[in-house]
């Protein structure tokens, strides 16, 4: 075998480098995959620093918590872990104050040297240096006028600001209150709040500067501001949001640390840290909550407590009526409280001294100032009218009509102020025509008599309803409750306080801890399997190296066919001579493999450049880094050397079939039985496959899913198949005219060049069916990628049935905004200055959360969620590729109702398919709850985030508020002005505003990227292929030298042989862009056919055109070399 | 028609034993002509450069030096495309291996030379391909018209290359060792054929051939040995 394998060293080093090249491609795309794996996980080490868990909570609590309690011995804190760091993370809009450079959705960060110290190693210095206080000068520091901020340097270049610059922060006010509760503030100066800052250093955006609790890839706009600063400024004392905890060893993922600091979170809490009171009375205690309304999970904690405890409880639900009428009488703005009288009946006491008997729910008891202000009996009818905040924060009055059961002493429990929680603004009011409402009143309703009531009873309510009553009328998401009585003595304060503690799950609550580290480098493995995706794209490399390998091989195996016909005739086996080749095989492809080892990873370095330049708008990060994985390199190298060992295998297994005969003359193709029963196999697979592809055709057509792109393009691919397989048949049938009638009057010549080319094709059917296969398969990859190739085209009009739904803009704001900016009341109280003119702008609730789209390479877990209005459901729009029925608004589906805990969500097709992995029916459960997806867009610009219902919004998730997210449908003439509006008008809510387009196009962009590099490394494929060509042509005229000369000896001259070996080249490679062309257009036709599309035809058709020119340079190449042959030599060539 | 050789010499340079360039000499001062119907064979033993003198009458190879003239026009004198033209209309060849292109019928591999050249006139008819269909009946292969080459015997191969060489109606019919691949009943026919075809088309033939049997059947013959010629 040696000498053999020194003998043909030629075209062993082509096969070994043959196989270096396919090791090289296909090892290197596992190389990308582990590469952007590791530097994912680079990623997240880097912006976590050493926090392995951090509580982020909606509601602010105690410092103390953080610092105190929950690190305090034996409350099951682990002591691996450091001390907890305490925080505070807000997000909002950053301007520099000196040129007005806005910056939206940053995130603003109170920390303390304790948080940077996460960063650091034992012995560093602080990250931010003491730069929190004071100022850097460059010469030293002295202290700043104004509270100092650090920014990182993503967020400087945004605000293109310098040391020592004033910059505004504006961020949402806190609020115990929510905001959609009936007296929730929602003005504009109760909701925004904006500090003015010093900028005393910045910091660059890796490690501290980097740090942000979601997986994303892209830098963060990073604020840190003080700790004591930001919580003074936020009105918050020494309260926080966040605490981090991180591992002393440094090690993740222990799944039951989760539950040790739920449980040491369990032990630690105090009902202040849950905005809870438990207030005294004089036999009873309250459990009150400074939110107003207490949360159910809380009452039933309660309820069960005092159940065990055997307590008399009462609930109490205190509302606000803003007019109890009768009789023609009115008495304005009066506190009802809805209690079961029959419950703690012995409180309250009828003026006749009697205990009121249990309320019906149309009954209503009457305090004796109201009764008699009144002037009713018993039995009259009573109307309440109250208003109730609507979804799209409007005031609605409602009306309740009652028969009153009776009238109460104003004593005891009846006049007891305290049913009524405190509230900022109004409880403190000297005069209730000093009331600070944030609901609409009417002062001139006030009667000196309703003022003496305030002075003498305050809150006390004026009547009383049953608990259920109460709790149906005012119900909301917020709670039903203001307050709990339990019935005990002081003494068992201390008893019901630590029960109810162990009753509560502060996870019902929102203090959850979240293993941040594990989940981010769980979410490094990424959405997308680059490794897959880059194998994917290889895949036409992969297949070209492994087909010149089996070619190269074979064109050595033909060079020896003598020596294989000699073996064979003195006695060696055809398995004995396989062996013989398939050892060789081995050997090459072993040595090749391992020179490809070295190309991989200069190709997976050669990739991470292009990812980090060329196509940086795919992954949208230049940090990504080369990693090599052992692993990948020992499977990439078998499976290499297996896919070139079948190729290999596959030609020596054919030569094995040719008669010994022939083998010893040195012929490798002659006809034999194997060849016909292959040409009629060939004929089944050419015409099965056109008949699958009509027959998917017509599915379509059928099934109604006419425009399925996978349908066609699997039509297209079976065309593909039938075009190289009736070409196959093609080149073996035999051309020379068969006529019995050979008359002289016909012409029997082949009459042109270009048919002369055409029938020389036919003489080595293999080698030109392989160049027809590499030349179709590289078209139809080239077009049917490059269709995809999505040009944005600006200024042409928007169909509601399309990817933009009809909106021209679309914005998000950092502030929730909870006016309606289509009317003009909704404008005046958020200040902006003009209008929207015709502009219609529909809102949705936004639940913050991880990008869904192709713009974020980590999986997200928990994607950004929109809550849908009724009116944006009834309207309408957006292309649907697919709904789970056959309604004809398929926005309607979000409205259904599926089984307990389930709600159906509607997100884009190319989101849930490729980076969330969903199909339509399938669920993606978050916490409790499951998002079953009822239906699919079609590239729209819903690609990150899934859309629910607002109902079932506001119902899961009560504690957002507001409008976050905002479609506008706008003449496009008018939508610059109107995005310069709004934005101006609500800079400090930061609004931005962004064309439709515009954001299309950043999808879009991604995807062509995507597309780009596939058809880079599909060109590279080509580029193969084309060397694949130009040695099977090189070969073919080389074979053919003596023809060659023949011809020239009776007078052709070497150009016309030049011609006539170009018009035989030429003649494949049209034949093979032809089938793989009308292939692809077929497979992408439903794309091509969309009115969304814009097809860039020019540069596909610049690409064809290349793909013949490189293929008709390397036939130019080969001929050239071949016909520099002298004539004798040729004609006396052996 | 005429052919005159005059003076020819042929040397072939190649490299000697220890390695130093040398000169070696195939042909030395030929000389010769032939008119119109004449019929010529040429034999010697292996080396002594008789293939050569083929290539150079057939313009395949230029001489060292002397002259060659064919209907008193020196081929050698004229440009490369021109001579290509020449060599169709005015040379034919038969050589030891057939040379048939394989992927071509019979018929088809006979009318190959009258492609070389882009010329309307000439196909207005088509008569090269009755001429064609005449050859191949004249060869006794009108039934194998449609057939390719690795369906005929080593024979009926030669005879089919013997059609193709006439098919421009040659002045100079120029076969080297003709029969030299076949049996001798074969060879037999061959010899026979050409002669027959020589003496209806009235060319000049020239063969070469170790047969000394089948050179006597020529007008001529002409034994070459050592470079040198010498009329038998």
């Amino acid at each position: 075998m040696r000498r053999s394998l020194i003998h043909f060293w030629r075209i062993h080093l082509a096969v070994s480098l043959g196989v270096a090249v396919a090791t090289a491609v296909l090892t290197g795309a596992l190389l990308v995959g582990n590469s952007v794996r590791g530097s994912l996980r680079e990623l997240t080490v880097d912006r976590l620093g050493r926090i392995d868990y951090a509580l982020v909570s909606e509601r602010f609590f105690p410092i103390a918590l953080a610092t105190d309690r929950l690190p305090e011995s034996g409350k099951g804190f682990p002591s691996y872990f450091d001390e907890p760091v305490p925080a505070i993370l807000l997000s909002g809009t950053a301007i520099a104050a000196n040129t007005n450079a806005r910056a939206s959705r940053i995130q603003i960060h109170g920390i303390d040297e304790r948080f940077a110290a996460l960063w650091n190693e034992p012995g560093d210095s602080n990250p931010l240096g003491s730069s929190l206080g004071e100022r850097e000068t460059g010469v030293g520091t002295r202290p700043t006028s104004t509270p100092s901020l650090v920014i990182n340097t993503a967020l400087q270049r945004e605000l293109n600001a310098e040391i020592g610059d004033p910059i505004l922060i504006s961020l949402e006010k806190q609020s115990d209150i929510h905001r959609e509760f009936l007296l929730g503030s929602r003005d504009r100066s109760d909701v925004v709040q904006t500090l003015r800052l010093t900028l005393t250093k910045v910091v660059e955006s890796y490690g501290i500067g980097r740090f942000g609790l979601q997986a994303r890839q892209s830098l963060p706009l990073n604020a840190y501001i003080s700790l004591p600063v930001l919580q003074n400024a936020l009105g918050q004392g020494e309260k926080i949001n966040a605490i981090f905890v991180a591992s002393r060893d440094g090690k993740v993922g222990k799944s039951e640390d989760v539950e040790t600091l739920q449980n040491a979170l369990k032990g630690a809490v105090r009902l202040e840290d849950l905005d809870l009171t438990l207030r005294e009375g004089e036999d009873y205690i309250s459990l009150e909550s400074t939110r107003f309304l207490l949360q159910p999970s809380i009452v039933e904690a309660a309820k069960r407590v005092a159940t065990e405890q055997g307590l008399q409880l009462l609930t109490v639900m205190t509302y606000l009526a803003n007019d109890i009428a009768a009789n023609g009488r009115s008495t304005p703005y009066s506190t009802i409280t809805a209690v079961d009288v029959g419950v703690d009946g012995d409180s309250l006491k009828l003026i006749d001294g009697s205990s009121p008997s249990s309320l019906a729910d149309d009954e209503i008891l009457l305090n004796q100032w109201t009764a008699e202000d009144l002037g009713v009996m018993v039995g009259d009818w009573v109307d309440l009218s109250y208003f109730v905040v609507t979804p799209r924060e409007k005031y609605v009055t409602q009306r309740a009509r009652f028969r009153l059961a009776g009238v109460v002493a104003l004593e005891g429990l009846a006049a007891d102020p305290t049913l009524t929680p405190k509230f900022p603004g109004v409880h403190d009011a000297g005069d209730m025509a000093e009331w600070n409402a944030p609901f609409p009143i009417k002062l001139n309703r006030i009667r000196s008599k309703d003022e003496a009531y305030w002075d003498k009873y305050g809150a006390t309510p004026k009547a009383f309803v049953s608990a259920s009553t109460g709790q149906r009328l005012w119900r909301s998401r917020f709670g039903e409750l203001t307050a709990v009585r339990i019935r005990t003595t002081q003494e068992d304060k201390g008893d019901f306080e630590q029960a109810l503690l162990a009753e509560i799950d502060p996870a019902q609550v929102g203090f959850v801890w979240n293993p941040v580290k594990a989940h981010g480098l769980k979410a490094a493995s990424g959405a997308t399997d680059f490794s897959m995706l880059f194998v994917g794209f290889s895949m036409f490399l992969i297949v070209s190296a492994a087909l010149l390998v089996g070619l190269l091989f074979r064109l050595g195996i033909e060079q020896r066919a003598g020596e294989i016909g000699i073996l064979l005739a003195i006695g060696y086996t055809v398995a004995a001579v396989r062996r013989r080749f398939i050892k060789e095989g081995l050997l090459l492809a072993g040595v090749g493999g391992i020179i490809g080892l070295g190309g991989a990873m200069i190709y997976a370095w050669l990739m991470m450049v292009g990812l980090r330049t060329w196509w940086v708008a795919a992954v949208g990060t230049a940090m990504l880094k080369l990693h090599i994985s052992f692993l990948s390199l020992v499977f990439g190298y078998f499976i290499s050397i297996a896919i070139v060992l079948f190729s290999i295998g596959w030609t020596v297994r054919q030569l094995g079939k040719m008669p010994i005969r022939s083998l010893l003359a040195g012929v490798t193709d002659e006809k034999t039985a194997s060849r016909s029963r292959r040409l009629i196999s060939t004929q089944i697979v050419a015409f099965v496959s056109v008949g699958l592809a009509c027959a998917l055709i017509v599915f379509g057509l059928v099934s109604g899913t006419g425009a399925s792109a996978g349908l066609f393009f699997g039509c297209g691919a079976f065309l593909l198949i039938s075009g190289l397989a009736f070409f196959s048949v093609w080149l073996r049938k035999d051309l020379s005219h068969r006529e019995k009638d050979f008359s002289p009057t016909k012409d029997f010549r082949p009459t042109s060049l270009w048919r002369m080319g055409a029938r020389n094709s036919t003489r080595r059917p293999n080698r030109s069916m392989l160049c027809v296969a590499l030349v179709g398969s590289a078209s139809f990859v080239i077009l049917a990628m490059g269709a995809f190739y999505t040009k944005t085209e600006y200024g042409k009009p928007l169909q509601k049935a399309s990817a933009t739904g009809g909106f021209a803009l679309v914005a998000e704001s950092d502030i929730p905004i909870h006016h309606d900016l289509n009317s003009e009341a909704g404008q005046f109280e958020l200040g902006l200055d003009e209008t929207v003119g015709d502009a219609k702008i529909t809102p949705f609730r936004l639940l913050p959360g991880e990008d869904a789209s192709c713009l974020n390479l980590y999986r997200p877990e928990k994607p950004r969620i929109l809550g849908v209005t009724r009116h944006f459901i009834e309207r309408g729009g957006f292309d649907f590729k697919a709904q789970s029925g056959t309604a004809e608004n398929p926005w309607q589906l979000l409205e259904q109702e599926l089984e307990p805990g389930v709600i159906p969500a509607i997100g884009d097709y190319n989101s849930t398919q490729w980076i969330l992995h969903l199909e339509l029916g399938e669920d993606l459960i978050i916490g409790d709850i499951k998002l079953r997806l009822v239906g699919l867009l079609r590239d729209s610009i819903f690609r990150s985030e899934l859309l629910i219902s607002e109902s079932n919004f506001t119902k899961h998730f009560p504690d957002q508020s507001g409008y976050q997210y905002f479609l506008i449908e706008s003449p496009p003439a008018q939508a610059d002005v109107l995005k310069g509006v709004l934005e101006e008008g609500l800079d400090d809510y930061g609004f931005d505003v962004t064309s439709t387009i515009e954001k299309l196009a950043n999808y879009q962009a991604v995807q062509n990227t995507y597309l780009s590099t596939f058809q880079t490394l599909g060109g590279l494929g080509l580029l193969l292929g084309t060397l694949g060509l130009a040695i099977l042509l090189l070969r073919n005229v080389i074979e053919r030298s003596r023809e060659l000369a023949t011809l020239r000896a009776f007078g052709f001259r070497r150009m016309t042989l030049v011609m006539m070996l170009l018009a035989e080249n030429g003649f494949l490679l049209v034949i093979g862009m032809l089938v793989g062309s009308v292939s692809a257009l077929i497979a992408v036709g439903p794309h091509i056919i969309s009115p969304d599309t814009t097809v860039p035809w020019l540069s596909l058709l610049m690409t064809l055109i290349l793909v013949f020119l490189v293929g008709i340079v390397a036939s130019v190449v080969s001929v050239f070399f071949a016909l520099r042959t002298p004539l004798l030599p040729a004609l006396k060539a052996e | 028609m005429s052919l005159k050789v005059k003076n020819v010499h042929k040397n072939f340079g190649s490299v000697s034993g220890k390695g130093f360039p040398s000169n070696i000499e195939v042909l030395r001062d030929v000389s010769f002509e032939m008119a119109q119907g004449q019929s010529l064979a040429i034999t010697g033993p292996s080396g002594s450069g008789k293939s050569t003198l083929l290539h150079l009458i057939g313009t395949l190879d230029f001489p060292s030096s002397g002259q060659i003239k064919i209907n008193e026009i020196d081929p050698f004198g004229i440009p490369e495309p021109q001579l290509a033209r020449f060599r169709n209309r005015v040379i034919g060849f038969i050589f030891q291996d057939h040379h048939l292109l394989p992927h071509y019928s019979a018929l088809e591999n006979v009318l190959m030379p009258t492609m070389a050249f882009k010329d309307r006139e000439s196909r207005k008819g088509f008569p090269a391909n009755r001429r064609a269909l005449d050859l191949l009946e004249r060869v006794g292969l009108s039934d194998r018209l449609s057939h390719r080459p690795a369906e005929l015997s080593g024979g009926e191969r030669q005879r089919v290359a013997v059609a193709r060489a006439l098919i421009n109606q040659p002045s100079l019919l120029l076969c080297d060792e003709p029969t030299g691949n076949l049996d001798r009943a074969t060879a037999e026919a061959v010899a026979s054929l050409l002669l027959e075809l020589h003496q209806s088309e009235q060319n000049i033939l020239i063969v070469v051939t170790h047969s000394l049997e089948l050179a006597g059947r020529f007008g001529r013959r002409f034994e070459l040995e050592g470079g040198t010629c010498a009329e038998v």
